[in-house]
């Protein structure tokens, strides 16, 4: 998903500082961490005269506006996305869209949603690494990497009592994370 | 840096695209038409860059009126946008991404304003840093590994799933015994591909519930 939104030059300042605490103080992030169907997201604030020229053949921008731009790369549908952004992080959302020109608030979820159909554009190539993986599903993955890695420097040692002792251990810490990826059920 | 959450980079270019009147058919279309027919599986150019994670491509046409009491303003160039999520340096990605998809990269940024070729990696880098967008806020839900731990987790998690799945209610000693088998097979099993193939089911699809 990608965005762009304009911004009065005086207000990017103040989403800066915004972002800077957020940055900073990890604890902040936790709701979009919970939300855990996010790969990666981010804002990028471009400064009216800070678009590229990279020619003196290419016309200057001449703009009124800073713009933000986000982008991100989640599982799920967009509804889905927009309706856990706004029931979820409806107070953090609002603290960073607040700063753009026209914006609804994030709730109630259908201006939110018209306000972001209208401020969105398409994307015209994506590549997905792992495009079957949720990002539960690697988090996942990783916690069962780890528990085997554990599991496999003892196990080829012990003795088949001890073994099975052992083996029903590591069942009860991987059974949670156990599972294949695929593509998701579509649901509306 | 803004730009780095962990062990990922979070790169964001945006490159100007030539405007040329004279042609019927101008370099933004042509680049629209390239990108769609590019593969997104194993066989896209950015599964030989294997550090990325995730890339777009988007061609920015211009920005957006979002109604009065608004200005409204254009841009006055389009602009390609690539922005991509990979593990290690910049430098190492963008010199990667000229030697080991120069091609792609050539037939994509040709249209872009400045470009000289992924033949000199030198000037290719120093046009993607001059393009280059410093990012706000990146974020970054698993920051601590790279895309070929992931691949390879992911792999572990399907495959330790079906020896589960095969082998409950059997004796410990030969549990154990087979395991020591899984383990050497997984050790040795081919990395898996990073993109995934287009005609693969998942292990789940391939196996139908009772």
């Amino acid at each position: 998903m990608n965005a762009i939104t304009p911004m009065k030059p005086w207000k990017t300042p103040l989403l800066r500082l915004f972002f800077f605490v957020l940055g900073a103080i990890k604890p902040l992030q936790a709701d979009l961490k919970n939300l855990s169907f996010i790969h990666f997201a981010r804002w990028v604030i471009v400064g009216r005269n800070r678009f590229p020229r990279l020619s003196d053949k290419q016309p200057r921008e001449e703009l009124r506006y800073d713009y933000l731009i986000f982008f991100s790369n989640f599982n799920g549908t967009w509804n889905q996305y927009i309706d856990a952004f706004s029931a979820v992080l409806s107070r953090g959302l609002n603290l960073i869209w607040r700063w753009s020109e026209k914006f609804p608030g994030s709730t109630p979820v259908t201006p939110f949603k018209g306000y972001i159909g209208r401020v969105q554009f398409d994307t015209d190539y994506y590549y997905n690494c792992y495009p079957k993986a949720a990002t539960n599903d690697v988090k996942a993955a990783l916690r069962v990497q780890d528990a085997l890695n554990d599991f496999a420097k003892t196990s080829q040692s012990l003795s088949p009592v001890e073994f099975e002792n052992a083996y029903l251990e590591f069942l009860a810490r991987v059974q949670p994370d156990l599972g294949s990826t695929g593509i998701a059920p579509v649901g509306t | 840096m803004a730009n780095e959450s962990g062990q990922v980079y979070g790169l964001t270019i945006l490159s100007p695209i030539v405007e040329d009147q004279r042609l019927d058919i101008d370099h933004t279309t042509q680049l629209r038409w390239y990108l769609s027919t590019l593969p997104r599986d194993n066989t896209s150019p950015f599964a030989k860059v294997s550090s990325t994670y995730l890339a777009r491509l988007v061609v920015l046409d211009d920005v957006v009126f979002v109604g009065k009491p608004a200005c409204e303003e254009h841009l006055k160039s389009r602009y390609l946008i690539f922005e991509t999520n990979f593990d290690g340096d910049l430098d190492t990605y963008l010199r990667r991404m000229a030697s080991e998809a120069g091609e792609f990269v050539d037939a994509v940024w040709k249209h872009c304003v400045g470009y000289p070729g992924a033949g000199n990696s030198d000037a290719f880098v120093a046009y993607m840093k001059k393009c280059q967008l410093q990012t706000t806020f990146f974020f970054a839900d698993v920051n601590d590994r790279t895309v070929k731990d992931t691949l390879r987790a992911l792999q572990t998690q399907s495959a330790l799933t079906h020896f589960i799945e095969r082998n409950q209610g059997k004796p410990p000693a030969e549990i154990q015994k087979l395991f020591g088998v899984f383990l050497e097979r997984l050790k040795s099993a081919p990395a898996p591909l990073p993109g995934g193939r287009a005609d693969e089911k998942s292990a789940t699809e391939d196996r139908p519930h009772d």
